[in-house]
């Protein structure tokens, strides 16, 4: 390992955090830990935009202390660098990760993501979740799963799972239980619509506080969602007209502020009543 | 494949759930058309449609060629489809799929068994040269009822589309010149009518039908049928490709649907059109004269029934008053180059076109021009300023026709068009020419 001037954070491979099913905060993938932890580092760019290229941090005017990196950055010598376009993200007190907005989707473990099947093997569903390869959704993966009960499941029906294993090598694989072995809201979603939005507004979407457009459209009609990170968002209310207006909602929101998403909400509903 | 995008159950429920109650999932009525945006680029004859999310660009280019055997005395018109996989992962690279190969006829035999583009205009030499023109779609993105889309594409990219003129000549009068379009004015083609193709989608066994399905409402849906029709009302060709049958009450409704959007669409198109080549017409006056000589569009345009034979640039001095006056306006950008002339031109070639009723009628004499406005009677100054003004502009297409032409020294001279507005009577002085500098004008206009 390089040394640089003065002491330098000794960086060790560490156990990936466990994360908490709805909101996703960073991909670890690659974890370095130091002996003890001082002052947390602090950059510049943090809620900035960086581009692949962008030095983020420097290493020399730290000293000993654990910095976390998360999707989208690696070290270089002194620095660590981001490798992706996006937001540079900090969750106190030291993880970094770089958060980007596509239309594509790149499976990482504990994701919770909509899929659709698209083929029934013996052991497993084959279900696009939008990524490079379909996912296995093995039959037993659901609460109470046995050879007998094993569910029916057509050509075209909408899951909510979360993704257990990932790597760019493999077929991803999910699983409708949570990790206590519970359904916990996993499994077919029945009736309601379906529509594709880019990560970065699905992460919006389950972002808390609540986003103002769904805090506004939640004010004044009724509805349930459910968000995947992959980029696919899935509505229901009891009438198809909102189920409508929510949808096409959503979709707008992409690109406005929270004030402005609140005035299109405003006027959307002003417009039908 | 794998990345096929693939409907599923919810959504194709919803879908027909919604429009038993007469939603569509985008917000739109079911009889509503999407969004229609018509973008020009920068040669003539290239179009693009964005419809919605669908877009479309359609490319015309022409060619001299042997006509067909049985057609000895008509141009060919072909259509050339690309379905591009950026459009849409289930498009291939490579042959045209079956949907390509679909849309490409439908919009052909839209225009060719309507017969809406002339093509015995098209003909040179009877037996041995006509036109070919060649109509290339290129599908950008596929957002749904693409066959509307590419229409649209067609239509407008033909309506702007300028082919070179050419001349037969030679001694046995077989042989051909095309002309280059800086010499000579490119034409435009001969298109009686716009026939306009409008799509329906069938849901729920046939009793259910929407206009201009997205992509999603193509996937779900049970059957499509396309009628093509013009603003006249007559249908010109009318596709259903497989799905379920409908009764023969629910076509003819559609095509009562389908003229009345005919009619919006053409005259969307015809407006959209109108503005380009008007800008297009305006683009070219402003644009500076370099050292070889330009055509001034802009009679063609103000007079919009002139004929383009009749502005002819580079022929000998010609008769006809038109004729000077525009070979005047060219030796005057020769000689002036100068940048401002566009305000005063146009606006005296406006003021032209109200007393016009073609080119041979044009009457420098006729009582509406009055000589303040062409700013004849300034004094000659000393050549101050470069910047142009319409009196300069005036006087070489005076000194051609009118006796009373200013001096050529005025020529140099540069005022500003404000301080030219006062009249002062002119004397015979400033009518004669002074000798030599006539003969300077000559070689600049051939």
């Amino acid at each position: 390992m390089f040394q640089g001037p003065g002491p330098s954070p000794q960086l060790v491979l560490a156990a990936p955090l466990f994360r908490s099913s709805r909101l996703r905060i960073g991909t670890p993938d690659r974890r370095r830990r130091a002996m003890e932890s001082r002052k947390p580092p602090s950059s510049a760019l943090v809620d900035n935009h960086v581009v692949p290229g962008d030095a983020v941090l420097d290493l020399t005017e730290m000293t000993n202390q654990t910095i976390k990196l998360g999707a989208g950055l690696r070290q270089d010598c002194d620095t660590i660098q981001a490798t992706g376009a996006g937001r540079l993200r900090l969750s106190k007190p030291n993880k970094y990760w770089v958060e980007s907005s596509q239309k594509r989707y790149v499976p990482s473990v504990e994701d919770t993501v909509l899929g659709v099947v698209v083929d029934t093997k013996p052991d497993n569903f084959l279900v696009d979740i939008k990524g490079p390869n379909l996912a296995f959704l093995p039959v037993l993966a659901f609460e109470g799963g046995t050879r007998r009960n094993i569910p029916k499941f057509e050509i075209g029906t909408l899951i909510y799972a979360r993704v257990v294993k990932a790597n760019s090598i493999m077929n991803p694989e999910l699983s409708c239980v949570d990790a206590t072995g519970k359904a916990a809201e996993f499994g077919q979603l029945k009736d309601g619509y379906m529509f594709d939005t880019s990560t970065g507004l699905s992460r919006m979407l389950l972002s808390s506080p609540t986003c103002p457009v769904l805090e506004a459209l939640g004010k004044k009609l009724s509805f349930e969602i459910a968000a995947g990170l992959n980029g696919r968002v899935w509505v229901n209310a009891p009438s198809p007209s909102n189920v409508i207006v929510v949808s096409n909602a959503i979709i707008k929101s992409e690109s406005l502020s929270g004030i402005g998403q609140r005035s299109m909400v405003e006027s959307l509903l002003e417009r039908l009543s | 494949m794998d990345q096929r995008w693939r409907p599923t159950v919810n959504e194709r429920d919803f879908i027909e759930r919604a429009l038993q109650s007469d939603l569509r999932v985008d917000g739109r009525r079911p009889f509503d058309f999407r969004r229609l945006k018509i973008l020009f680029g920068r040669e003539d004859g290239s179009a693009e449609v964005q419809l919605g999310d669908t877009r479309v660009m359609g490319y015309v280019t022409a060619q001299l060629v042997q006509p067909y055997k049985d057609r000895p005395n008509e141009g060919t018109l072909a259509i050339f489809t690309e379905f591009s996989p950026m459009a849409d992962p289930a498009f291939e690279p490579g042959r045209p799929g079956e949907s390509a190969i679909e849309l490409g006829r439908v919009v052909d035999r839209g225009l060719r068994e309507s017969r809406a583009v002339d093509m015995e205009s098209l003909c040179v030499v009877a037996g041995k040269h006509v036109w070919s023109v060649r109509v290339d779609l290129h599908i950008l993105d596929n957002g749904g009822n693409l066959i509307d889309a590419a229409n649209i594409a067609v239509l407008a990219a033909l309506s702007t589309f300028r082919r070179p003129e050419c001349t037969v000549g030679g001694e046995d009068g077989q042989q051909v010149t095309v002309h280059d379009p800086e010499v000579r004015d490119p034409l435009p083609l001969t298109i009686h009518h716009l026939p306009i193709a409008v799509t329906f989608a069938y849901f729920g066994e046939g009793n259910i039908m929407v206009i201009d399905p997205t992509y999603k409402e193509e996937a779900v849906m049970g059957g499509r049928m396309t009628a093509t029709i013009n603003s006249n009302g007559d249908v010109c060709a009318i596709q259903k490709s497989g799905g379920e049958g409908v009764m023969s009450s629910v076509i003819m409704q559609c095509l009562r649907i389908a003229s009345v959007k005919a009619s919006d669409i053409t005259s969307k198109i015809k407006n959209e059109v109108n503005s380009y080549t008007s800008a297009k017409a305006l683009q070219k006056v402003k644009r500076l004269p370099a050292s070889v000589p330009r055509k001034d569009n802009i009679p063609d345009a103000a007079m919009k029934e002139s004929t383009d034979g009749a502005l002819e640039m580079q022929s000998a001095k010609a008769s006809s008053d038109v004729q000077q006056i525009i070979k005047g306006d060219e030796d005057h950008q020769n000689i002036k180059r100068n940048s401002s002339l566009t305000v005063d031109r146009t606006a005296k070639h406006k003021q032209t076109s109200k007393f016009i009723g073609g080119p041979s009628n044009w009457d420098p004499y006729s009582k509406g021009i009055s000589l303040s406005s062409l700013r004849i009677s300034k004094l000659p100054e000393p050549p101050s300023v470069v910047k142009d003004n319409k009196q300069e502009d005036v006087e070489p297409m005076l000194t051609e026709c009118n006796p009373e032409a200013k001096s050529e020294s005025r020529l140099s001279a540069g005022e500003s068009n404000e301080t030219q507005e006062a009249i002062s009577p002119k004397s015979l002085r400033d009518a004669v020419k002074p000798k030599h500098k006539r003969k300077k004008k000559q070689p600049n206009k051939s």
